[in-house]
């Protein structure tokens, strides 16, 4: 300290108090800038030419964050086309997705008699706390759009061939921990979405022949999901996966930078790669100019994302799991539809008579030895990661050209639509118009499940609180309740839904009988709460025995709905 | 290096792998001879155990509340005398045998073992068949981390 106080007071003794103090500032500043002056700086965001030799590859050479970074793009590359900033966005989504989990970290406990209370208290009680949730879900369901949309866009352009097949690879490695990341972190809001959701997908696993059960006993750390499950689950979900998900993301990048962003087919020659010869005129530099780029991308990114959580995005949370009830139309996560899709073929393929079906299924299980949900679930769900993957090591055309590609462009275009038309096939309601893919109960039951679902909301619940005027009413066309508009609107609207149920049989070929008749039911049992009940008197259809279903809710007058 | 990679990663399955207790779910868990029900009545249902246990003419059957097909619990329609699935709508009688919907197999059960009054075991059925019960017999103990698979139907 002598020393250094000595050397001050020396060097403001012969240049000035000034100067010192500007010299000192410009040193700091140059070692936090890796070597960029002050002048440099401005420079730069003046729009200056560099100057000769250039100052602004130093952050790359001499620092650490911008050594991985190039110190120049092509121009071809630094238009929306080809690459949609898609690999920037996914890069972008994974770290909000990290820096949310981290700030969530803080309050959530992994143990099943906590995790519950513990997602609501974040969402009420913490400041941000709904804020920072929702940014959360929403920002991992859009990181898989945006990591799909980046696969697609670099098949299409053909990106992934020569020399660039081990990144595709790596490429499809981060898909697979994409999604396993957002199927982990499903479970551990402990709701009934969750909890059912997950239990059927590992299911699945359990249904594998030899190591199956012994890989659902590890997953779940019991023979059924509880508190082993979700600290498991929990240990996958922010250790695990996101550990190898950034080694693979490091390798991806790096072998990125090192053949560079292909350009656009029509700009090279067939079999070419000439992204990392770039000549000088072609030359954008990343400082500033692709800095600034990616910032905007950023920028507007997230403010799409924050402006969603501020208005119309709501992360859902059911009621608490409970293991001894299945809600009705349980399903999969929606990027997952696709695998429950699988699980119902043959059923689902369009004209295929259901004896066919039938018998394609006992084939299989009694001369092939295998059921259909292993053949479907385990041998082709993971063979599709398996197809993804090798696509760069299969395909022989060497021309990225699209006019070139017809045939790959072609399979491509089949496989994504196959996984669409398997997507639909997966929700319970079946594909839209054929009804392929149905499953459900009896009519009754489903329209209980239409207006009053088991979890979430159907229209019965979504009446404004004080349109619930209390009584009995019958459904009938001409409801007639006074100052009640929407509850009229509902009222006729199961009716008419009831009408078509009775003239038109579902998919599985069942019809509400023609007697029956329907009551809503509303009660205010206490101050500002009220109870719904949806009462339908049938003739069952399979017994010929009268039945009646009967399903209510409770509403407060602040329940957000 | 293989071999070191194959010992690490057998240890850590082997780490991994849960143990459980008896009473715990994954163990055995002890049911007096009268929690059964009569021959006639509806199947009762064992939470703790996630079974139903069921009498038939033939014996007692502990049947794993969990559906064969993908994992929904499923439950006793009263009125229709049937095991009914509410995911996907699959059907069972009351001993377990499939009747209808996407389930591959009849019901999966547990492995029953019945003991006298000083603790002498006096029957068992560890394939999936009712176990008939001695007069002697006071506990039953049904082993949850020994389930038999169902047939499948195919």
């Amino acid at each position: 300290m002598a020393i250094i106080g000595k050397r001050l007071v020396n060097q403001v003794k012969t240049t000035g108090l000034k100067a010192t103090v500007a010299q000192r500032a410009d040193e700091t500043f140059q070692r936090l800038t890796t070597g960029l002056s002050w002048d440099d700086v401005r420079g730069i965001l003046r729009g200056d030419p560099p100057p000769k030799p250039n100052p602004r590859v130093k952050p790359h050479t001499e620092g650490f964050w911008f050594h991985i970074r190039p110190t120049f793009y092509h121009e071809a590359t630094t238009t929306l086309y080809p690459t949609f900033r898609l690999g920037l966005l996914s890069a972008l989504f994974f770290a909000i997705e990290i820096i949310t989990g981290i700030y969530l970290m803080i309050f959530y406990t992994p143990s099943p008699e906590r995790a519950y209370s513990s997602m609501i208290d974040i969402i009420t009680n913490v400041p941000f706390g709904m804020f920072v949730r929702d940014l959360h879900r929403l920002g991992a369901e859009v990181m898989v759009v945006v990591v799909t949309l980046h696969m697609l866009r670099t098949f299409i352009t053909g990106s992934y061939k020569k020399p660039r097949q081990f990144t595709w690879f790596t490429g499809v490695v981060l898909l697979i921990m994409t999604l396993g990341l957002s199927f982990s972190g499903y479970l551990l809001p402990w709701d009934q979405l969750a909890f059912w959701a997950v239990t059927i997908g590992t299911s699945m696993a359990d249904a594998a022949p030899g190591v199956g059960p012994t890989v659902n006993l590890l997953l779940r750390g019991a023979p059924d999901i509880g508190a082993g499950g979700l600290l498991r689950f929990y240990l996958l979900h922010v250790v695990l996966l996101p550990f190898i998900g950034i080694v693979f993301l490091a390798v991806h990048y790096y072998k990125v930078v090192r053949w560079g962003i292909s350009l656009p087919p029509e700009m090279e020659a067939v079999g070419e790669d000439s992204a990392r010869k770039v000549s000088p005129d072609k030359r954008v530099n990343f400082l500033p100019d692709i800095a600034t780029n990616e910032i905007m991308y950023i920028a507007i990114a997230m403010a799409i994302l924050a402006i969603s959580c501020a208005t119309w995005y709501r992360a859902p949370l059911e009621t608490h799991s409970n293991p001894l009830v299945t809600p009705n139309h349980t399903v999969a996560p929606w990027y997952f539809y696709w695998l429950q899709g699988l699980l119902k073929i043959p059923h689902i393929i369009p004209f295929l008579p259901a004896d066919i079906a039938n018998g394609i299924d006992k084939f299989f299980a009694n001369v092939i030895g295998i059921t259909p949900k292993v053949l479907w679930g385990i041998i082709v769900g993971p063979l599709v990661f398996v197809v993804l993957a090798v696509v760069p090591y299969v395909d022989p055309n060497p021309s990225r050209r699209y006019g070139q590609r017809k045939i790959m462009l072609t399979i491509g275009g089949l496989f994504t639509a196959l996984i669409l038309y398997l997507s639909l096939a997966g929700i319970p309601t079946g594909v839209p118009i054929t009804g392929f893919g149905f499953v459900g109960g009896a009519p009754s039951a489903e329209i209980g499940q239409e207006f009053m679902p088991d979890e979430g909301d159907g229209n019965l619940m979504r009446i404004p609180f004080d349109q619930m005027v209390v009584g009995d009413y019958q459904v009938t066309a001409d409801a007639n309740v006074a100052n009640a508009p929407e509850l009229n609107a509902i009222i006729k609207e199961l009716y008419y839904d009831m009408q078509r149920r009775m003239n038109t049989a579902d998919p599985n070929g069942r019809k509400l009988s023609a007697d029956t008749v329907a009551q809503v039911k509303i009660a205010e049992i206490q101050p500002d709460l009220k109870q719904i009940t949806l009462v339908i008197n049938y003739t069952d259809d399979q017994t010929s025995a009268a039945q009646e279903f009967s399903k209510f809710k409770f509403i407060h007058r602040d329940s957000e709905h | 290096m293989a071999l070191f990679l194959a010992e690490t990663a057998g240890i850590s399955v082997l780490f991994a792998l849960p143990r459980f207790k008896e009473g715990q779910f994954g163990g055995k868990i002890a049911v007096s001879v009268t929690d059964f029900p009569k021959v006639s009545d509806a199947p009762v249902a064992n939470n703790l155990g996630k079974f139903w246990m069921v009498t038939t003419d033939k014996g007692l059957i502990a049947n794993y509340k969990v559906c064969t097909h993908l994992g929904c619990i499923y439950a006793w329609d009263g009125l229709a005398n049937r095991f009914a699935c509410p995911c996907h709508g699959s059907q069972f009688q009351k001993d377990g045998t499939y009747i209808a919907g996407p389930a591959p197999r009849s019901l999966d059960t547990f492995a029953l073992e019945a003991f006298d009054q000083a603790g002498n075991p006096v029957g068992q059925s560890a394939d999936g068949s009712p176990l008939a019960v001695p007069a002697n017999a006071v506990t039953i103990k049904v082993n949850t981390g020994l389930k038999i698979t169902g047939k499948s139907h195919f």
